[in-house]
């Protein structure tokens, strides 16, 4: 039997670690609030969009110029929302 | 089997839907971003009127649309090992998850209502309402894009060679669920 036949694809492990980290961020969530917690979930929403654009739309694959403007935008966005938080 | 080290691949799908996603995930940054400003000057009332969110539910429509975004990740793949008709029963279960979704979505629209929760009610409420509604018509339109790209997958119009039309699709459904799970964090989790 090929390994490859039985090694989980990647979009899979990817799904399951997507499933993992949303629960982790609900959990964390819930257990209160402040600046830390607000970094700790913006930081897991952070991977999550990474692991999205990587493994689910495809980009570890395309040229980096494309994988990066994804990571800047998640870089941007999320550290507009946590200028904001860490001022308010 | 593809190697880590092949020369890297043209973008999925059609180039000009890379120019329409980046376009809107510009316009939902915008958006997440005036909110969390609009949060810094009223931060009691984003922190109380969130209480009254249900939590829960967005935390399954989170987990309905990743999971919906993987049945898509699937049938990309079937399409790519020439196997149509597994293509178009995994879109079949993304549309359902889809429909699943807004479901959901209307169902908490339906408590937002029954509690008092409107476009006038407050900021929160205003910001809470525009995204949702927002990013549910956008599920809305994604859904229509893999009905019509599932009808040609069972129809045998994609092959091995010639997919780009699920490629397309699945990135721009990928889209919106990359845009709700910043939107689920920003509006129901972090205070």
């Amino acid at each position: 039997m090929k390994l490859t036949s039985i090694r989980p694809l990647p979009c899979t492990s990817t799904w399951t670690l997507l499933l993992v980290l949303t629960l982790a961020s609900l959990r964390l969530g819930a257990s209160g609030s402040g600046p830390a917690l607000v970094m700790a979930v913006l930081a897991l929403t952070l991977i999550k969009g990474q692991l999205i654009a990587d493994y689910f739309m495809g980009l570890r694959r395309v040229r980096s110029l494309w994988r990066t403007a994804m990571f800047a935008y998640l870089v941007v966005v999320g550290g507009l929302i946590a200028t904001a938080y860490l001022i308010a | 089997m593809e190697n880590i080290s092949d020369p890297p691949h043209a973008l999925p799908g059609d180039f000009a839907i890379w120019v329409f996603i980046f376009a809107e995930l510009t316009v939902f940054g915008v958006l997440f971003s005036a909110f969390a400003f609009a949060r810094a000057a009223h931060v009691d009332l984003f922190n109380q009127s969130q209480l009254a969110l249900n939590r829960g539910l967005g935390a399954a429509n989170t987990l309905v649309l990743v999971t919906s975004s993987y049945f898509v990740a699937r049938a990309t793949r079937a399409i790519k090992d020439g196997r149509g008709l597994l293509c178009g029963h995994w879109l079949t279960g993304a549309l359902g998850l889809g429909v699943v979704f807004l479901a959901l979505k209307l169902f908490e629209f339906h408590q937002d209502y029954a509690h008092g929760i409107t476009l006038s009610t407050n900021l929160f409420d205003m910001f809470y309402l525009s995204l949702t509604f927002f990013h549910f018509m956008h599920v809305l339109m994604g859904m229509a894009i893999l009905a019509v790209v599932a009808y040609k997958a069972y129809a045998g119009r994609y092959g091995v060679e010639d997919h780009a039309g699920v490629e397309t699709g699945g990135s721009y459904w990928h889209m919106v669920d990359l845009v709700w799970i910043i939107l689920f964090a920003l509006v129901y989790v972090i205070r």
